[in-house]
């Protein structure tokens, strides 16, 4: 980006605008990582005890093991050498996996974007369906069952509906696997494989969205509702465009931009969630992965794991407000 | 059950049902078994770590000097034979001819490697045995001797591939052994070889054609990790899954399991393990033995065994449990001298002058039984006017405090893997504070401490009954800890599934199993 790009297009704007993000993120990136360490550095409980296994040791046996894994270093030490590795693009060796970390969140990242991107589209389209329909006519039947739908959704929580859902077509019905990535027992190839990696993500993708399908539909329908007031509408409306051209036209791309934020908030979220659902549904997934750590107090890959998710939300954020660039000709960079 | 036709059809029916099972009985070879853990394995390297889910599939990789029978005898396992000297010092293995997964042929060498140079200073477990041990050797290829600084009972019972496992060598040796790729892709001597591992989700092993002793009936087995414990249960429902062992499974989902006829479930002691709450010593008010035994009297163990622990129990019979005949003595029985008795409670806590007791009872959050325990124990205390304020936390919290002696009262579960010296001394001995899964309790006597070393080294069980005798006395005056109760061991699996349980631990010898057709 040249010093004399001030006065380029729209494009030469945003671009200069994302470069500029993307450096504001480098410090914001390095408190994520200092506030972290430190956190998990002051968190009760010791990864020793883990490390050892539970038999008493001879003491100087558990100091040899704290020496090696590099524990007995101070804090601040401990802190610098670990952003100097992050730096060189080394997330440090797990205590308790003894693999690298890089390469067990590589292995499990897959896993969690399957579930996750599957969510994501699914709880973003047919939530803006339901929201539609319902801000369509308002009050109706369709828009008090979208609604008491989305309530339903936004107040259960996931873990506990994942093991409904479980118990319901996987015990009782014996339609859908209870858990797991693929099937176990028989290894399926082509076009079998797929189907059976379907099936195991149906039960899993349904307890993640539900929340997030809520959300988006209470959401677009209360700002479609706004925005099929305001005044430009109701002059469009005199001047006789029809409803559907209204509400598809012009109503609804005024009404997304609060629905895109909360997308892209929801995709952080999700994050979260899926530790949960990943457990209840046995998903070898990051999530799964983050919960495990926090009990064996595998601080190498908690760390890896919130960075990870740091980066995916600063990212998203800037996804999302490049797409506010381009749904609203107002917003300029 | 009146009409003829009726009984002729219940005996065609019973027929039918033992014809079945006679059918059954010859074991077939073939097939594959789906085995759940709770977590991944850390790693596979048995000998660099004591974890639940590394042993289990370890021990069917790797092979030990000796493995323990169901009925606790050890017999060979890569050892044919050994031979002990009068005085119980020298200990003289011989090896059978046995190859590693690799075709590289198993020595002494290896055996003296493994413990020397691995597990010595990375066994949490095996430290404990090689403490007592003066020198290993290997005076020629199929030779290993083992000389003790003084007799030592339990050796043997510590030469098993949970505790002594034989790594190979030619791939261990001038490599750290925590950071060795063998530890992710083992290469043992055992019935089943390292096949397939995808962390979090499964960890095949395949059976091995040339083991030395007998080979495997399975083709392969599948260890599925399955995370949360009642979705374990599901599992073995659905049919997802073949076994899992009592260790993953929540006791409220026994009765279901047993009552669906595609499964299996069984209850009994496989090696034993105690159930006991801490007390600390070091509060006021519990430095007095009275309010100890108090305690005792107060709380219903047959009513938390029934309630919090599904029944999977039994009300504990002394400070080594009922375990070990040896290490229990009638004279010393808890059941009698500590019988359920809130009014002997309170009579107790008045003869040592103290009232208003309130405890902070700590324990680990994600043990769902001890959080039922104690309700159970905060609502009996209650009624002899002791407050219990319930602390639950985090496990590795947990272990910070209650070892660091920042606790009242606190329960826990110790397996006494195999005999009372490995897994039940360290209730009783006197230990230093900040220690983790040793004494908590700040209680320590020298005689009690004299005496557990002197039944640690006597190998003949008669002589340990009498030293014990005398331990127990004091210990059950003293009550230093509540002991609660025995653990009864389970296990389900698929109802065509036999061989379990062919050896002491329910994780090793899986290549007994086979399916019934």
């Amino acid at each position: 980006m040249s010093a004399g790009a001030g006065d380029a297009g729209d494009g030469g704007g945003l671009g200069r605008y994302v470069a500029r993000r993307f450096v504001n993120a480098v410090p914001l990136i390095l408190g994520v990582i200092v506030v972290n360490f430190v956190l998990i550095a002051l968190a009760p409980g010791d990864p020793i005890t883990h490390l050892i296994g539970e038999f008493p040791a001879p003491a100087d046996y558990v100091e040899r093991v704290r020496a090696d894994y590099g524990l007995d270093r101070p804090l601040p030490e401990r802190l610098v050498r670990y952003v100097g590795n992050v730096l060189r693009g080394d997330l440090g060796f797990s205590f308790a996996n003894r693999l690298p970390v890089l390469d067990l969140l590589l292995q499990r990242l897959g896993r969690t974007l399957m579930l996750m991107l599957t969510t994501v589209v699914l709880a973003s389209a047919v939530g803006l369906t339901l929201g539609v329909l319902a801000a369509r006519r308002p009050h109706s039947l369709g828009d008090r069952a979208a609604t008491g739908f989305a309530l339903a959704g936004y107040a259960i929580p996931e873990f506990w509906f994942g093991q409904v859902l479980i118990l319901v077509f996987a015990v009782w019905l014996g339609w859908l696997p209870a858990g797991g990535f693929r099937s176990v027992r028989i290894d399926y190839t082509g076009w079998a494989a797929v189907v059976d990696y379907a099936r195991h993500m149906a039960l899993p993708v349904a307890a993640l969205s539900f929340r997030y399908l809520a959300i988006t539909t209470r959401l677009t329908r209360a700002s479609l509702l706004e925005v099929m007031n305001t005044q430009y509408i109701v002059a469009a409306r005199a001047r006789g465009l029809s409803e559907r051209a209204l509400l598809w036209r012009h109503a609804l791309r005024a009404a997304a931009l609060p629905v895109v934020t909360v997308i892209g908030y929801n995709f952080a979220f999700i994050v979260a969630g899926s530790a949960l659902v990943e457990t209840v549904f046995g998903w070898p997934g990051i999530g799964r992965l983050m919960y495990d750590s926090i009990f064996t107090r595998d601080y190498p890959v908690l760390l890896g794991i919130l960075l990870l998710v740091s980066v995916t939300v600063i990212i998203v954020n800037l996804l999302t407000d490049i797409a506010y660039a381009l749904l609203d000709p107002r917003v300029r960079y | 059950m009146n009409s003829p036709s009726k009984r002729i059809l219940l005996l065609l029916a019973l027929l039918l049902a033992f014809g079945t099972v006679i059918a059954q009985e010859t074991p077939t070879a073939g097939g594959t078994a789906i085995v759940v853990l709770g977590s991944d394995p850390e790693h596979l390297n048995p000998g660099i770590s004591t974890s639940y889910p590394i042993g289990a599939v370890a021990a069917n990789i790797y092979s030990g000097l000796v493995r323990q029978r169901a009925d606790g005898v050890p017999e060979g396992d890569l050892a044919e034979s050994w031979t002990v000297s009068d005085d119980n010092l020298v200990y003289t293995f011989t090896l059978r001819a046995a190859t590693f997964h690799d075709g590289t042929p198993v020595t002494s060498a290896d055996v003296v490697f493994s413990m020397n140079e691995v597990l010595a200073p990375n066994h949490g477990r095996f430290i404990t045995a090689y403490n007592q041990i003066a020198s290993i050797e290997a005076p020629d290829a199929s030779t290993v001797v083992i000389t003790l600084k003084q007799p030592y009972a339990p050796l043997v019972g510590l030469l098993t591939v949970f505790d002594a496992p034989v790594l190979p060598k030619h791939l261990y040796e001038g490599t750290d052994p925590l950071t060795n790729p063998a530890n992710n892709e083992p290469v043992g001597s055992g019935p089943f070889e390292f096949s397939e591992w995808v962390r979090g989700e499964r960890l095949e092993i395949v059976r091995n054609d040339d083991y030395f002793l007998e080979s495997a009936l399975l083709d392969r087995i599948i260890f599925r990790v399955v995370p949360q414990d009642v979705a374990r249960s599901t599992a073995l429902e659905v049919g997802e899954a073949d076994l899992a062992w009592g260790f993953y499974l929540p006791p409220a989902d026994l009765p279901r399991l047993e009552a669906n006829p595609d499964l299996q479930v069984w209850r009994g002691i496989t090696i034993p393990a105690l159930y006991f709450v801490f007390i600390n010593n070091t509060t006021p008010g519990l430095d007095d033995p009275l309010v100890r035994q108090a305690l005792m009297h107060a709380v219903d163990r047959d009513q938390v065994v029934e309630q919090a622990q599904g029944g999977l129990g039994q009300a504990a019979s002394g400070p080594f449990g009922a375990g070990f005949a040896y290490a229990y003595s009638e004279s010393t029985d808890y059941r009698t001298l500590y019988p359920y008795d809130p009014d002997r409670a309170r009579e107790l806590l008045a003869e040592a002058g103290v009232s208003g007791l309130e405890l902070r009872f700590v324990y680990d959050s994600a043990r769902g039984a001890f959080a039922a325990a104690a309700e159970i124990m905060r609502d009996q205390l209650g009624q002899v006017g002791i407050t219990l304020q319930l602390e639950p936390v985090e496990r590795a919290v947990m272990v910070e405090r209650v070892y660091n002696g920042d606790y009242d009262l606190s329960m826990q579960s110790f397996t006494s893997s195999g005999d009372p010296v490995i897994g039940y001394h360290r209730i009783y001995l006197t230990a230093a504070a900040g220690t983790p899964f040793v004494n908590a309790t700040g209680y320590g006597n020298p005689d009690v401490d004299a005496l557990l070393a002197e039944a640690a080294s006597l190998a003949d069980l008669d002589a340990r009954a009498a030293v014990y005798d005398q331990a127990l006395e004091i210990l059950a005056a003293a009550v230093p800890t509540m002991v609660m109760f025995d653990e009864l061991a389970t296990e389900a699996a698929a109802a065509s599934l036999r061989g379990m349980r062919t050896l002491l631990d329910q994780r090793d010898g899986l290549e007994f199993l086979w399916f019934a057709q």
